[in-house]
């Protein structure tokens, strides 16, 4: 991330300097004002969902949504401890929903939970790919979007999505598992099978 | 069908408060424990998602931006992906905001049940704010692999970009 950051800050400096050096610090600091005006949008989402979870939590249905994705948890990302369970699962249900504000502070906790996983370089980047290229089940914004504009039928764009980004978590997650998984349960079978 | 939808997240909160208070949830108490963890989380990411807002800034700024587009026009042609949707297809990676209003623009630009109009929709639920995810989920932790995990999401991105566009084809 060091180097990604200093290369492109770099790059994009110089060539502003290029366009015209005036508007060198003024980007600069209109993008960290960017920054501080979604965090402020993102606090009130976040405190909002955030308050939502806490009473699911204690109520104990987080328990329940845990068990029920146990499994996929479990054999896609290897990991046993039931916190990280816990909040893996809270993740991944909430980007089902397609509500992105209320999977982060989880996916924020369940990385932080991942260093402790017994391939935690593994578990955190197959973890990530399944956040980052995230299946939707309702693209809600998008419906809505869609419908706000006055389209003849705003929902028919479900199933396309719904297969497109199936294709892309599941492409991420074959990369990830073939190349950065360390012990792969397909070899170990094979040599269990040899002796 | 739509307005079906547009209940989906009241009643989720309406149908959690009255379980919990069946539950003898003390629900005031639960929402507000909860909801004070959103300053320090918010506080912890605030200079990772800086870092990302002042490059994106700093790209549209440069100039570089427009140049790249036209640079990828041609290779999105040959891979079927209309170019009118490669500014969306580069935003969606960085900024979950700034690209739901490009989207917005597009469909008011080229009518909402367009071609090009239904890709992007599509193109914009095909996958989530890569490096958003890797700057906010992995502030302050170090994984050695991540690029290449940031790089196989944005491989596994392209690709179901094309299958997008043709699928929008037939659908």
């Amino acid at each position: 991330m060091n180097a990604i950051f200093l290369f492109l800050f770099l790059l994009l400096g110089v060539a502003t300097l290029f366009t015209d050096p005036e508007l060198f610090l003024s980007t600069v600091l209109d993008g960290a004002g960017a920054a501080a005006s979604l965090c402020l949008a993102l606090l009130a989402s976040y405190a909002v969902w955030l308050g939502l979870m806490q009473v699911w939590e204690d109520s104990g249905f987080t328990r329940a949504g845990a068990r029920l994705l146990r499994p996929l948890s479990k054999t896609l990302l290897g990991v046993e401890d039931e916190p990280t369970l816990v909040a893996i699962s809270m993740n991944l249900a909430a980007n089902l929903l397609g509500i992105g504000a209320a999977a982060t502070p989880y996916g924020i906790e369940a990385v932080g939970r991942l260093n402790d996983a017994p391939d935690p370089e593994y578990s955190s980047c197959m973890f990530f790919v399944l956040n980052a290229t995230s299946i939707q089940l309702i693209p809600t914004s998008v419906v809505g979007l869609r419908a706000a504009l006055g389209s003849g039928s705003p929902a028919d764009i479900i199933l396309p999505t719904l297969l497109t980004t199936a294709v892309s978590t599941i492409v991420s997650c074959l990369l990830v598992w073939v190349f950065i998984k360390k012990h792969r349960r397909f070899f170990t079978r094979k040599e269990v099978a040899g002796t | 069908m739509i307005k079906a939808f547009s209940f989906v997240i009241p009643i989720l909160f309406l149908g959690s408060l009255a379980l919990a208070a069946m539950r003898k949830v003390k629900v005031y108490d639960s929402f507000t424990k909860g909801a004070a963890r959103a300053a320090p989380l918010i506080l912890s990411i605030f200079p990772f998602v800086m870092a990302v807002t002042v490059l994106t800034k700093l790209l549209s700024a440069s100039g570089l931006e427009d140049d790249l587009l036209s640079l990828l026009a041609p290779a999105f042609r040959f891979f079927g992906i209309p170019e009118e949707i490669a500014g969306l297809i580069l935003l969606k990676p960085l900024s979950g905001g700034g690209s739901i209003a490009m989207l917005a623009d597009l469909l008011e630009k080229y009518g909402v049940d367009s071609y090009v109009a239904r890709c992007a929709c599509v193109a914009y639920g095909a996958s989530d704010t890569v490096f958003y995810v890797a700057a906010v989920y992995f502030s302050g932790i170090k994984r050695k692999k991540l690029s290449l995990a940031i790089f196989f999401s944005l491989l596994a991105y392209f690709l179901s970009l094309i299958v997008c566009c043709a699928l929008c084809r037939v659908i």
